[in-house]
């Protein structure tokens, strides 16, 4: 465990390091919030509500979607497909380490510096919309949120890894990557709330992990979803992180069978 | 046709077809990217539709402007993606050293760096925005010539800007080797530009207007369509892209003056 945190403190500082980097990534992330924020407040215009979402929910739904983008979408996928491709990871394999525990480390790094960046934005945010904005009134609505967004996280890691791990078969996986990434975005609810969607494809994307990702612990933190029936969704989202880790290192196991390198 | 344009349309035809036959040649890479940028494309024209089926109009548009302006973001995000692709990978060719042989070839750096690279799966994803625009035309309320003359006048003058902003990141990379998020921040701010600009509040339109002129290319071309852009607007759209073409450029001549090479 100690190699791992580490990694992870030598990943933070990294992180911390290249502050351009940082400023830049955080900078694009707030003129996507800034946009959608001002395009549901000019959508909802003078009216009370606008798909069972009041103004004051609508607009903690953007905020919220800056704060669980930050902290779920930072994985470590492009860096794999580079590490394979170009034989970097066989000196991973030799290592006494776990790669997926050695990359989870240096993503929680990153994620820690994101998600605070992120939470130092939305307060900026909220101080210049003047409050206008939902807080849980139930403390417990925190802890479900948290633990959802926790969740939401790993799923997201192993999910890129397990689609990163093609590049053990093929030198194309970063196109699969891709298109994997931006349908995920929109399958979460990291652009715009679910309820959006025509029922048909609600329902089917109801029967994927995308949506426990960001639509499911934003309606959590917005209390539309009552207690119990949080805990229940909670569940399976446990249940698909459990799914995904097994899936991830199975196909891992498979990619380092088939794995070769030469040269050194 | 002169011969310097001669010369370089033959420069131009023959590096873009080198990199179509590269995307070409990894066909399940090409095949996800192709994918990931018309999944982007559907979910976000899926939202627009879904949105204008609970309301009338957003900040006063009906669902066809609103729909043109997303589709006019496209069409000028995506012909820059087309021709200028060869910036996003700027950094990475001065700093490796390639661009000292560009400097010794008869053919001028700056167009080599921009123009070298030729997206052909934007070609692909431009054909249904075309055809999209074109059914958008026939569905909006007729009007004169004029106003189609002056929708192309100003796409065209914003391509104009979007290229001023390619060469201004490509000196940056000349002059400090660096600056790699440089363009995928341009690219996070242009989503501002996926819904009119009325949208937002007014500092912000004042920002999209005149500081980082995402109005100016997106914007602009539709209101003109429309027929309520005033004539004042158009002049300052054009002065503006004439501005910034002359200063990227006296800017991209003052960053190769003082290149020093970074590579052996």
């Amino acid at each position: 465990m100690r190699k791992y945190l580490v990694a992870y403190s030598i990943a933070l500082q990294e992180t911390l390091q290249r502050r351009s980097t940082l400023l830049m990534d955080r900078l694009g992330g707030l003129a996507i919030v800034v946009s959608l924020y001002s395009f549901w407040s000019a959508l909802l215009g003078d009216q009370p509500s606008f798909l069972g979402y009041t103004r004051a929910e609508m607009l903690t739904y953007v905020l919220a979607i800056n704060i669980l983008r930050s902290f779920v979408f930072t994985g470590r996928g492009w860096l794999l497909v580079g590490d394979i491709s170009s034989g970097r990871i066989s000196s991973y394999l030799v290592r006494p380490v776990s790669y997926h525990g050695y990359a989870l480390a240096l993503d929680l790094a990153q994620k820690t510096v994101h998600l605070a960046s992120s939470l130092v934005e939305t307060s900026l945010l909220v101080l210049a919309v003047s409050g206008n904005l939902f807080l849980p009134k139930d403390p417990a609505t925190w802890i479900l949120f948290a633990v959802a967004a926790l969740l939401s996280s790993l799923i997201f890691f192993f999910l890129e890894m397990l689609v990163s791990s093609l590049a053990f078969w093929t030198s194309e996986s970063g196109g699969p990557l891709f298109c994997f990434e931006l349908f995920l975005q929109f399958a979460a609810g990291a652009f715009f709330p679910l309820d959006v969607l025509p029922a048909g494809l609600r329902r089917l994307l109801a029967a994927t992990p995308f949506p426990y990702m960001v639509f499911f612990p934003a309606r959590v933190f917005l209390e539309k979803v009552p207690p119990s029936e949080a805990l229940r969704l909670l569940s399976i989202e446990a249940a698909w992180l459990l799914a995904v880790v097994l899936a991830a290192r199975w196909v891992w196991g498979l990619g380092v069978k088939s794995y070769a390198a030469e040269g050194g | 046709m002169s011969s310097p344009v001669r010369r370089y349309a033959r420069i131009w035809a023959r590096t873009a077809s080198m990199a179509m036959q590269a995307q070409l040649t990894y066909r399940l890479g090409s095949a996800g990217f192709l994918l990931g940028k018309m999944i982007r494309l559907f979910f976000f024209f899926a939202f627009i539709t879904a949105i204008f089926s609970h309301v009338k109009t957003v900040a006063g548009y009906s669902l066809a402007e609103t729909a043109l302006f997303f589709l006019t973001f496209n069409l000028v995000d995506m012909i820059a993606q087309i021709f200028f692709r060869g910036v996003y990978g700027a950094r990475r060719i001065v700093s490796e050293g390639d661009f000292d042989f560009y400097l010794l070839q008869p053919c001028s750096p700056l167009f080599r760096m921009i123009f070298s690279s030729v997206d052909i799966l934007d070609v692909v994803t431009l054909l249904p925005v075309l055809a999209m625009i074109g059914v958008l035309f026939a569905r909006l309320p007729p009007t004169g010539w004029i106003q189609y003359a002056a929708y192309a006048l100003l796409t065209v003058n914003g391509v104009a800007i979007v290229l001023a902003i390619h060469i201004l990141v490509a000196a940056l990379a000349v002059r400090t080797q660096e600056l790699e998020n440089a363009i995928w921040i341009y690219r996070d701010v242009m989503f501002m530009g996926k819904f009119p600009v009325d949208v937002y509040g007014k500092p912000v339109r004042w920002v999209l207007t005149f500081a980082v002129p995402v109005a100016v290319m997106t914007t602009f071309p539709v209101k003109a369509l429309l027929g309520i852009l005033p004539s004042v607007w158009i002049a300052y759209a054009l002065a503006l892209s004439s501005a910034t073409l002359a200063f990227a450029l006296w800017f991209w001549r003052d960053c190769l003056s003082r290149y020093t090479s970074s590579s052996s």
